[in-house]
């Protein structure tokens, strides 16, 4: 009887078909050579100095590198073509995530103080202000560890200016930047509210607390 | 207008590792093969925000970036690569032993494929206990500069993000060991040939990925200036 | 359209949920059905749970000053409120639960396309739900639902579990849109297609998608705001380097797209009920389709527009403010498409009915009202205050929850086999109705007064419309218990339901009330577009 077999809402010929392609051994062992080669060719340009090229330089073998991988071991080349228009529609919305978010951050022209967050770090940093790292926002760690290393413990790592240098750290104008920033994130209408939930963390609970919500 | 184009009893053939709700092997093929991609999809998507991250702090920080990937070892990070491609390499290998119903060099390849990934975890744990031992550590547990090490700049964010990306990566190699090792029990049951052979299909996938994210990640972490 | 198979040679089978007995026969179910009626319940629940804290926040509001909660109380009570609302009941509520009732019987599937993951997906959503719960005795979360740092990196008690209980929750969201996607394309009847499909199937298809493409950032957003606040790893926290805003890039690249995550679905819906009940084949089919399609990729251009004052560049907030609008086109084009559907059909008044013409009102509003706030200037103005809180509620209560409601009376006697009282089912219509404009309508006045969101005190000018407001909440609560009792009371004592109760032409009025284990007893044959019916003018049809 005309047993019909339909796949995806249409009719197929052979209910049997099953598509499955079989590629040489050769071919995957060129491809693995040739990413081995490309490995090394990426090592060999990070000792070059290519200056503000060698990101792109390293980004492009690394795609091509990529490339080799999604066709050949992931069989693209041969498969379906809506697992390819799948793959490609995903690196589509990455590209979308990364060129929005980039271009803010770009444009960010600082006419108020909210909007160079980053650059207020270089800034201090280039001014020759000392900037809290790591465990300095910790300050009972950062004592203990202050201590525990102030008898020539440094050595051991190999750099001897360590503690001379340490002190200068947990400076008091990291600090203040800490809450000046964080209330200029605040919306006008907090002002004089009482109850935003401040707590312990008086400097960001009141900027913070206003940013705007969502549907 | 309604025909039966086939009721319940109608199959002549359906194997018993064709599930109930599908029609052919092919059909049920497909669609766990585009159930993958899409996951790979959603992967790709979940690494891409910490790229992104990363190549904010890069932006903005470029000095400190600068200093602080010197600590990383490089010759660490491309043996990892290497591993990492072979075991690709393979896994691949084991997928086309698969669709040619040769069982003994399935299982060979499978177990290839874990040694390189046990490998990969290994020079990990290495790099790791350096890095640790160093203070070099995420965030507020950053404390190389009392352990004599100055570098320019925030450099507990450089290490946070290494030790988020890495980490994550990490998480997935783990997991692909997991899943490769089911496989390989399955396999030992000669649960896979040339006409079912789509776990096997997937797993390669998902492995692939796995090596596809270190692509990017060891220039980026490792090399880049 | 295919129609009934007339077979009467097959022996009676036991629908879906007598045909397994024992409670375990539902925790290890892998059947569609049986998963979305537990997700069903599970989001009904979760639905009530909120609600009361949504009346109880109301009731704070009745007065200017304090009444019975504090303000970290309050704080802590519309945290949970809103979170519990979109992360456990509306993003689940329709794809989750009436999509996996719905989406197989559709297709003319035996089930979707990953059975097991399905399940999986299932227990992954009620770890999700308890480890949110267990943030109640942890100390609760007082950030709103949106996490802004650096206020919730700093902030004490639950934040760390409710946020890795976020990520636990995308896990199960994501598996949800990847099972669905692949249903679509798979596993179609014969003849089924892609013409052929039914409005909530393309809904559906589309919600999935953005699932699959947006969730996986949200689960990173999640997990970098997890790490800050263990590791202090200073992304997003600028007191060790980091940014605030770009927190909210990240939360907004997902949370935009998952408000349309919320509200596709609805509409799906409501392009069946409208066309079923006025009879009438659905005006500008392909439109409606793809403009689903439209909106789930344009929806990712916009999400700056919930950053113009949080210190975003101000070039960027001009970019997204004119896509934002770009988002409107496709909304219009449904809403256009749906009134000209009732034009001259023959509307019947059931109770999906008025569901069905309650959204077009109250979502109208909603959708118009957002272009407001995604005017620049005026977003300015009306930032973070309750015009912003009525505008949403318009959509997601008057858009998502109303479809929900007349999709869940629509479908209610294929899923129970019980049919409720059409005249309880118009009165409960009436008590939301006059319930929910009264609630949210007021608060677009307010808003424009300058009365802000997440405040549990207020100016005693504000008090009159605060008032309304909260007697409004009290008459929608009272509709909504109404609603609960009838349909729970159809359970035992409601009529039985035929097979084809609403004489419909899509392929699960094919089957039986409910429908057997396997859906159908032989794979239909589609023929024709799913909104044929018999006795009507077909002026609208475009096949
Ligand atoms: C049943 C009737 C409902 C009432 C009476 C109600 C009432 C409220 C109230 C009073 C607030 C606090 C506003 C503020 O102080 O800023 C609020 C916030 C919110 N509601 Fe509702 N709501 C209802 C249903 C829903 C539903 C169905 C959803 C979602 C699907 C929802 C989502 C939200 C969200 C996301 C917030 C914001 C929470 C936050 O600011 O973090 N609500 N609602
Ligand atoms: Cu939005």
């Amino acid at each position: 009887m005309g047993s019909q077999v339909y796949v995806n809402g249409k009719e197929i010929e052979n209910p049997h078909e099953f598509h499955h392609h079989v590629a040489p051994k050769k071919q995957y062992v060129q491809v693995l050579g040739a990413l081995l080669v490309l490995t090394v060719l990426t090592v060999a340009v990070s000792y070059a100095d290519l200056g503000p090229l060698s990101l792109p330089v390293a980004m492009l073998v690394a795609a091509v590198k990529a490339s080799l991988v999604c066709a050949f071991f992931m069989h693209l080349k041969d498969d379906d073509r809506f697992n390819v228009f799948v793959f490609v529609g995903t690196l589509l919305f990455v590209a979308i995530f990364f060129s929005f978010t980039l271009f803010d951050l770009g444009a960010r022209n600082a006419v108020n103080d909210e909007q160079k967050t980053f650059e207020y770090w270089n800034d201090e940093a280039a001014a020759g202000n000392a900037l809290k790292v790591g465990v300095d926002h910790v300050p009972e760690k950062a004592a203990a560890l202050k201590a525990a290393h102030a008898g020539g413990h440094g050595d051991g790592h190999g750099g001897d200016h360590g503690d001379a240098k340490a002190e200068g750290h947990g400076d008091a104008k990291a600090e203040g930047h800490g809450d000046a920033k964080a209330e200029g994130h605040g919306d006008a209408k907090a002002e004089g509210h009482g109850d935003a939930p401040a707590g312990e963390h008086e400097a960001k609970a009141p900027a913070n607390h206003e940013a705007p919500g969502g549907h | 207008m309604s025909t039966t184009s086939h009721g319940s009893g109608q199959h002549e053939e359906y194997p018993p590792y064709l599930a109930h709700h599908f029609d052919t092997m092919g059909q049920q093929a497909g669609a766990a093969k585009l159930g993958m991609w899409l996951f790979l999809a959603t992967e790709i998507l979940m690494f891409s925000g910490l790229f992104l991250a990363y190549f904010i702090i890069r932006y903005f920080y470029p000095d400190m970036m600068l200093s602080a990937h010197e600590f990383l070892q490089k010759e660490a990070g491309a043996l990892n690569t290497v591993v990492l491609l072979i075991s690709s390499y393979t896994m691949a290998m084991a997928v086309r032993a698969a669709q040619t119903s040769n069982t003994p060099s399935l299982k060979r390849n499978l177990l290839w494929t874990l040694l390189c990934a046990g490998i990969f975890m290994v020079v990990k744990y290495f790099e790791y206990s350096a890095k640790i031992e160093h203070g070099m550590l995420p965030g507020r547990f950053y404390e190389a500069h009392y352990h004599g090490y100055e570098l320019v700049g925030l450099p507990h964010i450089f290490f946070a993000v290494y030790f988020t990306m890495t980490g994550l990566h990490g998480v997935h190699v783990l997991v692909g060991m997991g899943i490769i090792t089911w496989i390989y029990i399955r396999a030992s049951r000669g649960d896979f040939h040339s006409g079912n052979y789509i776990a096997v299909e997937n797993t390669g996938l998902y492995w692939h990925l796995v090596d596809l994210i270190w692509i990017f990640l060891f220039p980026l972490l490792y090399l880049v200036r | 359209m295919a129609h009934h198979p007339a077979h009467a040679d097959h022996a009676p089978e036991p629908d879906y949920i007598r045909a397994k007995k024992g409670i375990m026969s539902w925790l290890v179910t892998v059947d569609h059905k049986r998963l979305g009626l537990m997700y069903l319940a599970s989001v009904l629940f979760f639905f009530l749970v909120a609600g009361i804290l949504a009346i109880a926040l109301r009731t704070e509001l009745f007065t200017p000053g304090q009444d019975f909660m504090s303000a970290q109380t309050y704080n802590k009570v519309f945290t949970l409120h809103g979170a519990i609302m979109v992360f456990l009941f509306i993003i689940p509520s329709v794809p989750a639960a009436m999509g996996n009732f719905l989406l197989p019987l559709m297709l003319g599937a035996k089930d979707v396309a990953f059975p097991k993951l399905n399940l999986l997906s299932f227990y992954v959503f009620s770890v999700a739900a308890i480890m949110f719960i267990s943030t109640l005795v942890m100390g609760s979360i007082d950030t709103g639902w949106t996490f802004y740092t650096p206020y919730s990196t700093a902030t004490g008690g639950a934040a760390t579990m409710a946020v890795f209980a976020v990520f636990v929750a995308g896990f199960s969201s994501i598996l949800t849109g990847v099972n669905f996607v692949v249903t679509v394309h798979r596993m179609r009847a014969p003849g089924q297609t892609w013409d052929r499909l039914p409005l909530f199937v393309w809904a559906i298809y589309a919600t999935a998608v953005i699932q699959v493409l947006a969730t996986p950032v949200l689960a990173i957003t999640v997990l970098l705001l997890g790490l800050e606040r263990i590791f202090g790893v200073g992304i997003f926290d600028p007191a060790l380097g980091g940014d605030p805003v770009l927190f909210q890039h990240f939360f907004w690249f997902y949370s935009h797209p998952a408000v349309y995550i919320m509200i596709l679905p609805g509409f799906g819906i409501i392009s069946e009920l409208l066309t079923v009940h006025s009879r009438k084949h659905i005006f500008g089919y392909k439109a409606i389709a793809l403009s689903s399609v439209a909106i789930a990729i344009i929806s990712f251009l916009v999400w700056g527009h919930h950053m113009f004052v949080s210190g975003q560049s101000e070039l960027a907030g001009i970019v997204f403010s004119f896509l934002t609008f770009a988002v409107a086109v496709p909304t219009a084009i449904k809403v256009f498409s749906w009134v000209a559907t009732l034009y001259k059909g023959s509307i019947s008044y059931t109770t999906p009915m008025w569901y069905g013409l309650m959204f077009l009102w109250t979502f109208t509003i909603g959708g118009l009202t957002g272009l407001y706030l995604g005017t620049l200037s005026i977003d300015v103005h009306l930032h973070d205050t309750y015009f912003v809180v009525a505008h949403f509620h318009y959509v997601m209560v008057g858009g998502t929850v109303v479809a929900f409601i007349g999709g869940l009376h629509h479908w209610w006697g294929k899923m129970t086999g019980k049919m409720y009282n059409e005249k309880a089912g118009a009165i409960g219509a009436l008590l939301v109705f006059v319930g929910f404009n009264g609630t949210f309508l007021t608060q677009f006045f307010l808003g424009h007064q300058g009365m802000p969101r997440r405040y549990y005190a207020y100016l005693s000018e504000y008090q009159f419309l605060h008032q309304i407001s909260t007697i409004g909440s009290w008459i929608l609560a009272a509709g909504l218990l109404w609603t609960m009792i009838y349909l729970l009371h159809s359970l035992w004592y409601g009529e039985k339901a035929t097979g084809n109760y609403w004489n419909a032409t899509s392929l699960e009025w094919h089957t039986q009330s409910p429908p057997i284990e396997h859906n159908f007893h032989d794979t239909p044959h589609v023929t024709g577009s799913p909104y044929d019916f018999p006795e009507i003018d077909k002026s609208g049809a475009t096949h």
